[in-house]
């Protein structure tokens, strides 16, 4: 453990290296550098998360950054070239986002800005990035992007969003848990998106929706909504967030007590960075889960997953390798390793020289079509939409055994597959 | 694009909802509602016997021992001043992030966080750290100059402005923490205040610079201080308040910014309730930025301002004593209010801090050998521990609340006043809603 961590430099370790170049390439840290036709480092914007309220996932997207960003560099950067991360705070505000990516691309001069998260801000941000003709690559889950709602300079190579993740689900659970199935959502436009996709979803498989259960968002309190799950269902869909989630478990499992219960099927977006062996929590036992990264270390774990868990410091349960009970928002941030692996092949695919090829860079990431298993994708194998800007991943289905998470499905890409709602490639560049 | 534009697209917006569920999760399944009515019960059972004519503790100073003073006088100023210099330049120059430049770190959590407990419980070593006495008091010297401009007919109301611009700053502004925005704003302060006191005297620092007056007033709460007769240092202990018994009723002007005092860390924890938000017609868990919500913030700090003024002028009103009088009694719960409030942010943002200062120079030193990602919030998902940290914070809620009451019937038995139990009803009402308000704050979900 003790030579993998070696592999995670801080973030100023980082860029001490860089600083260093010269004498580093000729020691032959970074093999490649001396043979760049320009030795100028690759400077990359990000927009982090660093306060606000997406603060918590901030933290851990800076840290797979700067794993991800030390191994780029320990193989040879981008094109021979060192890389640079500038990262700036944007509050979690689309306001202060929009600010931030200008003062990236411009002040800072940086080939192109990634990393955002939250939806809001990544929708406020956009319209900035095609305004100033600079790359915009965001790991946001969102169907924005592949909605068509953002623009030709936007794209989301690391994560599959969420439209694709819930339709991907219905096969399993009609197929295992069972086909009449019970939601229960906050009353808002996240909620309705798991309503609409899955509803459809379900009837596709031969299911079907019995009771739909929205949850206003301000409620602290769930158990007087419960009364409402019919008797007859076979599995309760859940995707509450927010601080009152755990609250949600605990009256869920005083609901039901020792007797009959549905199955449970929830998203883990509820309990990211959540322990599942927490106080209250016993009632998820036997219940199911979608993560799109497994928290837990599988038996079946590829080499490239337990290398970038070792680079991340997140040891077997999901948790920080200096704390246990630090647990990682390990299902959604690979999406930022995954994202600097097509920048760095977009760049090179492209030939990109400086900021005059940032068009060449979205035609060359637009041109992509999968991404392989591997260390650069260690989620898993992905098809990339060059159209719709989106790629499309495999998701898994985890049963909570003895307090853990362990996968007992993985979906195919297909499954999450629908038809293109925009062709991006129209727009002028 | 313009905001409006923004915010009709992302009421339209599908996608993720990311909204966290630790920290306010945890304590949202523990049982705190009993703790905050009993708190309020307590604090009103106390102030109920206290109108009776109970006997009260005596809050008498207690002598500890005298010693020479350790330090040349005005040294450590001239050292928190170069202190001050170097980390505007961190700020202007140094990294972006800001929980890694020592700048917002050193300003929003040592200073307004760490040096607020130290000084309630150690008495005012500001006096001695103060960045602006040492060199305007050289300065003046070095001019010749005695005497000041009038700034001391102002009252306190300098600090006034002064507080509420950092109060704005903190809980409403877009970027508090940017550093490069933080060292202009600061900067262009502790300029502004050291040629205001250069031209007034730095004794004037106490009654119109807003830190200065905040960390005195706080210290007065202390159970431990020190006065100075000349090069030599005695020490004090007693009951915590026993200092505010000696002070003179507040002016208008000190009125006004104790109630700030109170009432912005109040709104600070209040405009991240769900409470709040959900009043302001948001969703909270879709909350759209600081960006969306700077008007009604704005109205939302200037509001809390004027009914926590608006209640405390009525409650005295009855009482038949001077508002001043009574609001020496508001000093303990504005200070223990602040560190019960900050509490999680000390455990968390201190933590930078101190990585911070093992690399103070931003150049990948482990000074103090704490090695990789040594920071870490897993406490705040603990049950256990999110337990001790509420029971820290009913503690100092409570127990400041209860050194009011005492300190409030203490203060106008000394006065020679005999309201009675009916005149002071009001005020009691208050203290038992403001016990009870300050731990709902800690307890109810937030987005924050």
């Amino acid at each position: 453990m003790t030579n993998e961590l070696s592999l995670t430099p801080s973030r100023r370790r980082v860029l001490q290296g860089i600083m260093g170049t010269g004498a580093l390439t000729a020691t032959g840290f970074f093999p490649g550098f001396a043979h760049a036709q320009s030795a100028a480092p690759i400077r990359l914007g990000f927009q982090l998360h660093r306060t606000g309220i997406g603060a918590s996932y901030g933290r851990w997207y800076e840290r797979t950054a700067t794993a991800a960003l030390a191994r780029i560099n320990a193989a040879g950067g981008i094109s021979g070239r060192p890389v640079e991360i500038q990262f700036e705070d944007d509050g979690t505000d689309p306001a202060r986002g929009a600010e931030v990516f200008g003062k990236l691309a411009t002040e800072a001069g940086c080939d192109l800005v990634f990393g955002a998260l939250f939806s809001h801000v990544v929708i406020g941000t956009a319209p900035r990035a095609a305004e100033l003709k600079v790359p915009y690559l965001v790991c946001s889950e969102g169907h924005h992007v592949a909605s068509g709602m953002l623009n030709r300079w936007t794209m989301q190579p690391g994560i599959t969003d969420v439209k694709s993740q819930v339709q991907a689900m219905a096969p399993f659970v009609t197929a295992n848990l069972g086909k009449k199935v019970t939601m229960v959502f906050p009353d808002f436009a996240f909620g309705h998106d798991h309503r609409d996709y899955f509803t459809a979803a379900v009837a596709a498989q031969g299911g079907e929706v019995i009771a739909q259960i929205a949850i206003p968002p301000t409620e602290t309190s769930f158990t007087r909504y419960f009364p409402q799950i019919p008797a007859e269902t076979e599995v309760l869909y859940h995707v509450m967030v927010g601080p009152a989630v755990l609250t949600f478990v605990k009256e869920i499992g005083e609901f039901y007590g020792t007797g009959a219960k549905p199955q449970l099927f929830g998203f883990m977006d509820s309990l990211e960075a959540v322990d599942i062996a927490s106080p209250g929590l016993e009632f998820l036992e036997g219940s199911h889960f979608w993560e799109a990264h497994p928290r837990y270390k599988q038996a079946d774990a590829s080499a490239a997953e337990t290398a970038y868990r070792a680079a991340v410091g997140v040891d077997d349960n999901g948790a920080s390798v200096t704390d246990a009970t630090d647990i990682a928002t390990y299902s959604h941030m690979f999406s930022v390793w995954e994202t600097l692996s097509v920048i760095k092949a977009g760049m090179e695919a492209s030939g990109y020289q400086g900021p005059d090829d940032r068009a060449k860079f979205i035609e060359a990431v637009e041109a992509m079509t999968a991404f392989d298993e591997g260390e650069d994708h260690p989620q898993g194998a992905k098809t990339f939409n060059g159209k719709t800007h989106q790629a499309f991943g495999i998701q898994n289905i985890s049963k909570v055994e003895g307090g853990k998470l362990t996968v007992v499905h993985k979906t195919a890409i297909e499954d999450g597959m629908y038809p293109d709602e925009v062709d991006y490639t129209t727009q002028a560049l | 694009m313009q905001k409006g534009a923004i915010t009709a697209i992302l009421a339209a917006a599908p996608g993720a909802a990311l909204a966290h569920a630790s920290e306010r999760a945890v304590i949202l399944t523990l049982p705190t509602g009993g703790f905050v009515w009993g708190a309020g019960l307590a604090v009103g059972l106390t102030a109920l016997a206290a109108s009776l004519g109970a006997a009260l503790p005596a809050f008498t100073a207690r002598r500890l021992f005298s010693r020479p003073a350790l330090l040349p006088a005005g040294l450590a100023s001239w050292l928190s001043a170069a202190l001050f210099l170097a980390l505007i330049f961190a700020g202007q120059l140094g990294t972006h992030d800001p929980y890694e430049n020592p700048l917002p770190l050193m300003i929003w959590t040592v200073l307004w966080v760490g040096l607020t407990l130290v000084q309630a419980v150690l008495g005012d070593l500001w006096r001695h750290l103060n960045p602006w006495a040492g060199p305007v008091r050289s300065l003046r010297a070095l001019l010749g100059r005695t005497g000041g401009i009038g700034l001391a007919g102002l009252g306190q109301w300098p600090a006034v402005l002064g507080l509420l611009g950092f109060a704005w700053l903190e809980i409403v502004s877009l970027s508090p923490d940017d550093p490069a925005q933080l060292a202009a704003v600061a900067g262009g302060y502790a300029l502004i205040v050291f040629v205001l006191a250069v031209l007034e005297g730095e004794d004037w620092l106490e009654q119109g610079e807003f830190l200065t007056a905040f960390f005195s007033l706080i210290a007065r709460i202390a159970p431990f201080w020190t006065s100075d007769e000349g090069r030599r240092v005695t020490h004090w202990a007693g009951l915590p308040g026993t200092q505010v018994l000696a002070l003179p009723p507040l002016s208008s002007s000190q009125i006004a910014y104790v109630t700030l005092a109170l009432a912005s860390v109040s709104f600070d924890g209040l405009h991240e309730t769900f409470a709040w938000v959900a009043a302001i017609g948001l969703n909270p868990l879709d909350y759209p930025g600081r960006s969306a919500v700077v008007a009604v913030n704005t109205a939302g700090l200037l509001a809390m301002w004027a009914v926590m003024a608006g209640l405390i002028l009525a409650a005295s009103v009855g009482v038949r004593a001077p508002v001043g009088l009574l609001c020496l009694s508001v000093l303990p719960i504005a200070a223990g209010y602040h560190i019960a409030h900050y509490l999680t942010a000390l455990l968390t943002q201190g933590q930078y801090a101190i990585a911070a200062l093992s690399d103070p120079l931003a150049r990948g030193d482990d000074l103090l050998g704490l090695g990789q990602h040594w920071v870490s919030f897993g406490f705040m998902s603990q049950s256990q521990t999110v337990w001790r940290i509420w029971m820290a914070q009913f503690a100092l809620i409570l127990g400041a609340h209860l050194i009011a009451v005492l300190l409030a019937e203490q203060g106008l038995r000394r006065a020679g006043l005999r309201p009675g139990l009916w005149a002071q009803l009001p005020m009691i009402l208050l203290m038992v809603l403001y016990t009870c308000f300050g731990l709902w704050l800690l307890a109810s979900p937030s987005i924050g």
